[in-house]
């Protein structure tokens, strides 16, 4: 089995909407059918809340004031139905808009995976990890769930319209006054309320910023429990600590008023109701029977008047989140691929450093200062647009895929949470061989001497030193025409440099190989060096050769200096 | 090199926890009580419209006048009123509280960790205490102050509820328990099932977080080996497993929900037939019929909250299992007073855990003042040795000492003014630089901080726009690898220890440069006893003697020029490192 070009499906140009409002559209398009469903569904069940009440002011009005029992058994079913239809519908409704939700966040996590292959190296500096997590999680989760708390709104609506006409029905000034009462708790009260609470944001935020220090206390441990600063940590931690208790005080005081008001509200606005149905039932404008429907019905429909609120902040919240899904989305590859060309040969040159890779050579590229060499590569290897050439042909005129396939790059690579076997992409005595090679035998047998030995996301299971061995054995598994390496052996000791050294040497043989280092185990195998000095090719020739010069020595084998 | 074993830290267990919840009580005693009057004296007022609204209909039905019904009415407007400022009074009092705990129990965890033994810190990795710190004290803090108090008023509302009913008519206020044993069958099964799917479903979350940074992070890597197919699938699957663990939250709802809501809507159907009927048999009067019916639908708030509020009670509760978990962590018990710092490795026998032998029977005795590289292949235990010199681990046999006692009896304090280990993995707290500094030399000037950074050859610190008070870290001055490294090693020069072990210290400092860190070092601690550990070999020839360990032994020892001239595994070590150039 030899590398399986795992190619993308060739996405086409993303029909992602840029616009956040059209974003959340789209996704709500998306989940159309269980939406409306939803809707219906929380419709009838907020019908039925209403209804509750209702009936049984109507079983108080004709059973009880009517002093009869007989109608008690058709009010007592149809009591029992409204109250299972109540419950019953409206977790269908909520199953229904759960699941649209549900849906919705797994299509943006799934929309966000294939736009990081589309955009590919593009993302680079683009997105922080603490960024993708939010996308991933908190964005994807508000841009599904505003369709969630549309639906609880568009209940509370129905449940305040009903009420109302219930009332109405029985004295217009109590429709009137449970109308106003709940227009003004939702969309006056509510709206304060919530302004009260933008104090918890900003303490919210000196949460993250003490949690920050109690990570890094934790971080570096070793270092306060081997050098010392225990003492001082501690203190700085307690401080912020206290500050936070104080920050907590203020929030307590806001935050209490808001807890107060929001189960008074709606008590307040149940004794206004009480207060006005008991003047009219005194004066026989309403029976009994509509002045407890009255009491039953404001108190339910105060209580939903929230999910209103609730509305208008998950629409907002889900906009902030949209907008940030869709900068992300407009993202884009940093390295263009305009052209198909293919079929390059001859050596890879790049004209600003004056570094030429002939084929089929060990060149080894020796430079004081590791970066210029490191970027010298990446033009050669098409991770930067540059004028770089292969064997005449620029390698912006090649198609992307026919670079990447036969130039492979070698640096601090990234280790993916995958099996061994999987890392190296190739099939197991390929696989050995590899691992062998690049001196990783002690990974294999770290992870239990098997490729389904499983590596972490970052090869975090693994030291530093196995983790830099891994990366080269899946690059020399890759196989590649071409392999440029930068450093691949600057965490090995000397003794396992040397057969790192030795054992690439002889599987690259006759193969295009670069390797950016100055240890001495890998000059005295290069068939090339170039030495470079401020980003510039300085000299070219054998390692022997390149000796005379002191300032190259001194770089080389330093002790001589 | 690869010790990574993964023990745990304890869990508190439930007798540990009780103790832990006394002592907070115990701590605030008072404001606990006044919490909990308050918030029952609140829900008594609130409790009182319903049946006040019994009363006026009765009332009405014996012939009120308008002014006693607005006297009645007027008292419930001040029941209203009353109910905003004792609930108020008691949110305020118990938000504090509840800060208050949160502080108590966040600060001693830091401390708690701060003492930890270093070889359980280097055992845990720091993976299971990062989650707890970053995680778990967030979730403690945020049940005290917010879940708590949550399910305490719910609690309490709903159980006022049901004593206004029984105050109502006891008879009516049998038929308002007809709910009880849904609730608690319900609430029992609920606790039994909820946490683990909720927790599975942030685990899926963490795992889509992760599965996307990684792919963001290795963007370069997916495109260098064409990977786009591979991450499509992890990506995709992670969003599966995202929505089957959805499905699991909604199953549960999906019972749970019309579960909790019998236990209001039975009442109320039961109440209003039943107590219709014993009406029409004169028991009970249509005002109590009515107040209880509405008191039953007063009981959907409390239920409905208080159920919620049920998972993430449990939550925060195992949350504060781990977190005072690290109290059962036993005290490691190191007494001994070494004399002068002379270290002694002999006859080592150790492995990790309970793996196989990684030192075979090594003894090494550095000299006082001397510089001694230890080279050799990677695994050959190394970085091991550093280890047991500095205390993080106890030899299986043999000794390793300083000053004639054990190293891991001297206590820390001790031991870093005698013994100090840099290794490859540094740590810049986000921190200005000199806090960063300071912490291994609290009363050092600025002077002394400056020459500490001259003599790592740290010229970027000049640099920096504010000096010694540039705040470091990721959110501010990021240092790089090399600079980190530098950091480090000024450490070690303020700490000033007698013996300083480098375990590859200068690994991530660019070639070119290396050198001069390297000389300059050596300048700074001339006279100390330097042990460095060294995978490249130009660090060999300038010191007073090499150790070569293989296999868990000392291969061979001496200076370069004697192993150069015996031939062994040094020398050929070094011709191959020399190249052509030797």
């Amino acid at each position: 089995m030899k590398p399986v070009p795992l190619r993308p499906p060739r996405l086409s140009p993303a029909d992602i909407p840029a616009d956040p409002w059209r974003y959340l559209l789209y996704i709500a398009k998306e989940q159309t059918g269980p939406v409306a469903l939803g809707f219906v569904l929380l419709s009838v069940s907020g019908a039925a809340w209403v209804l509750l009440p209702w009936t049984i002011a109507r079983i108080i009005d004709e059973v009880l004031l009517a002093g009869t029992a007989e109608p008690l058994l058709p009010w007592g079913l149809a009591l029992g139905g409204v109250a299972i239809a109540s419950s019953w519908v409206f977790v269908a409704g909520y199953r229904a808009l759960f699941m649209a939700e549900s849906r919705a966040r797994v299509r943006t996590v799934e929309r966000l995976t294939d736009h990081l292959n589309r955009a590919g190296t593009g993302v680079r500096g683009a997105v922080s990890s603490g960024e993708m997590v939010n996308l991933s999680t908190q964005d994807a989760h508000k841009t599904g769930s505003f369709i969630f708390q549309l639906g609880f709104g568009w209940m509370g609506v129905v449940m305040m319209v009903l009420g109302t006409v219930l009332l109405w029905d029985a004295s217009p000034a109590l429709g009137l006054v449970v109308l106003g009462g709940v227009l003004v708790i939702g969309f006056v009260v509510g709206p304060v309320l919530g302004r009260l609470q933008h104090h918890q944001i900003a303490y919210r935020s000196s949460v993250a910023t003490l949690t920050g220090q109690a990570s890094d206390v934790v971080g570096g441990l070793r270092v306060l429990r081997g050098v010392g600063g225990e003492e001082q940590f501690s203190r700085r931690y307690r401080d912020a600590s206290t500050d936070l208790r104080d920050a907590g005080y203020g929030v307590a005081t806001a935050d209490s008023w808001v807890q107060g008001l929001r189960t008074s509200l709606p008590l307040a606005l149940i004794a206004a109701v009480t207060w006005v149905g008991a003047r009219l039932a005194l004066n026989g404008s309403i029976t009994i029977g509509e002045l407890s429907a009255a009491f039953g019905v404001t108190a339910l429909v105060a209580q939903h008047s929230g999910a209103m609120i609730g509305m208008a902040q998950a629409v907002i919240a889900a906009q902030v989140a949209s907008r940030r899904l869709t900068a992300f989305f407009a993202t884009r590859s940093d390295i263009a691929d305009a052209h198909d060309g293919t079929g390059a040969a001859g050596p890879l040159r790049d004209p600003e450093s004056g570094l030429a890779i002939a084929p089929g050579e060990l060149t080894v590229v020796v430079s004081a200062e590791a970066k210029p060499a490191e970027a010298a590569v990446e033009r050669l290897a098409r991770y930067r647009e540059s004028g770089a050439e292969w064997g005449g042909t620029r390698l912006d005129a090649l198609a992307l895929d026919e670079v990447r396939e036969r130039v492979l790059l070698l640096r601090e690579d990234y280790l993916f949470a995958q099996s061994l076997g999987e890392t190296l992409r190739v099939d197991p005595a390929l696989a050995l061989a590899a691992i062998e090679a690049a001196g990783a035998g002690d990974v294999y047998s770290s992870l239990g001497s098997t490729l389904d030995g499983e590596i972490t996301n970052g090869g975090r299971n693994l030291s530093g030193g196995q983790r830099q061995r891994l990366r080269l054995a899946r690059a020399l598994a890759a196989d590649a025409e071409v392999l440029l390496a930068v450093e691949p052996t600057s965490a090995v000791d000397a003794h396992t440099e040397n057969l790192i050294a030795e054992r690439v040497a002889a599987a690259r043989a006759g193969r295009t190989t670069a390797v950016v280092s100055a240890s001495p185990l890998w000059l005295a195998r290069a068939d090339r060096v170039a030495w470079l000095v401020d980003g510039k090719v300085h000299a070219v020739g054998s390692h022997a050769a390149l000796s005379a010069h002191d300032e190259y020595r001194s770089l080389t084998s330093r002790q001589e200096s | 090199m690869s010790a990574f074993d993964n023990t745990r830290l304890p869990v508190a267990d439930r007798a540990a926890m009780t103790g832990a919840i006394k002592r907070l009580v115990a701590a605030d005693r008072r404001s606990f009580t006044a919490v909990l009057l308050l918030y029952v004296a609140a829900a008594g007022a609130g409790a009182a419209l319903p049946v006040m609204l019994g009363a006026v209909i009765d009332g009405i039905g014996t012939g009120w006048t308008a002014t006693r019904v607005d006297v009645i009415c007027g008292a419930i407007v001040a029941c209203v009123v009353l109910q905003l400022v004792l609930m108020r009074t008691g949110r305020r009092l118990g938000y504090r509280l509840g800060e208050r705990a949160a502080a108590r129990l966040r600060e001693s965890f830091v401390d708690r960790v701060l003492r930890l033994p270093l070889g359980t810190v280097e055992r845990a990795g720091t993976g299971d205490l990062a989650t707890r710190t970053s995680g778990d004290v967030g979730a403690v803090a945020e049940l005290l102050r917010k879940t708590a108090p949550e399910v305490a008023v719910a609690m309490i509302e709903g159980a006022v509820i049901i004593v206004a009913a029984f105050v109502v008519d006891w008879r009516l206020g049998f038929l308002f328990l007809a709910g009880m044993p849904m609730l608690v069958l319900a609430g029992r099964r609920y606790l039994r099932l909820a946490s683990p799917v909720f927790l599975s479903e942030r685990a899926a979350m963490s795992e889509i977080a992760e599965t996307a940074t990684a792919s963001a992070s290795g963007a370069t890597t997916v495109a260098a080996y064409r990977m786009q197919g591979e991450r499509r699938d992890a990506g995709y699957a992670r969003a599966a497993t995202h929505m089957d663990r959805l499905k699991g939250i909604i199953r549960l709802q999906t019972w749970f929900f019309p579960a909790t809501d019998l236990t209001f809507l039975t009442p109320a159907v039961v109440v209003t037939v039943v107590g219709g009927l014993w009406y029409l048999e004169g028991w009970v009067t249509v005002g109590e019929v009515v107040a209880v019916a509405m008191l039953t639908l007063r009981l959907d708030g409390p239920v409905f909250r208080s159920m919620m509020s049920l998972s993430e009670f449990q939550m925060g509760g195992a949350a504060m299992a781990r977190v005072e978990g690290v109290h059962l962590m036993p005290d490691e018990v190191r007494d001994a007073a070494p004399e002068g710092s002379e270290v002694r490795l002999d006859d080592v026998v150790f492995g990790y855990g309970d793996g196989p032998d990684v030192l075979h029977r090594l003894s090494l005795h550095p000299r006082r003042g001397e510089r001694l590289v230890v080279v050799g292949p990677s695994g050959a235990g190394k970085s091991t040795i550093a280890r047991l010199v500095a205390g993080i681990d106890r030899p299986r046999s043999g000794s390793v000492t300083l000053g004639g006692v054990p190293v891991a009896d001297v206590p820390l304090e001790v031991l870093r003014r005698k013994v100090i280990l840099v290794t490859q993995e540094h740590y810049v707290f986000t921190a200005s630089l000199r806090e960063n500094l300071n912490l291994a030399a609290p009363e050092a000037g600025d002077g002394a901080l400056l020459d500490a950074l001259a003599a790592v050859d740290a010229r970027w610190a000049a640099d920096l726009p504010e000096g010694l008070d540039t705040m470091l870290g990721e959110e501010f001055h990021e240092l790089n690898l090399a600079e980190s490294q530098q950091l480090a090693l000024a450490r070690v020069i303020l700490a000033d220890p007698d013996v300083v072990i480098l375990d590859e210290a200068t690994a991530g400092i660019d070639p070119g440069s290396a050198g001069n860190v390297e000389a300059s070092l050596a300048a700074a601690l001339h006279g100390r006893t330097v042990i460095a550990i060294a995978h490249q070999l130009q660090a060999a020839e300038s010191a007073d003697r090499i150790a070569v360990v293989q296999d868990g032994r000392i291969a061979e020892e001496g200076p370069h020029a004697d192993l150069l001239a015996a031939g062994g595994v040094y020398a050929e070590l070094y011709t191959a490192w020399k190249g052509v150039a030797a």
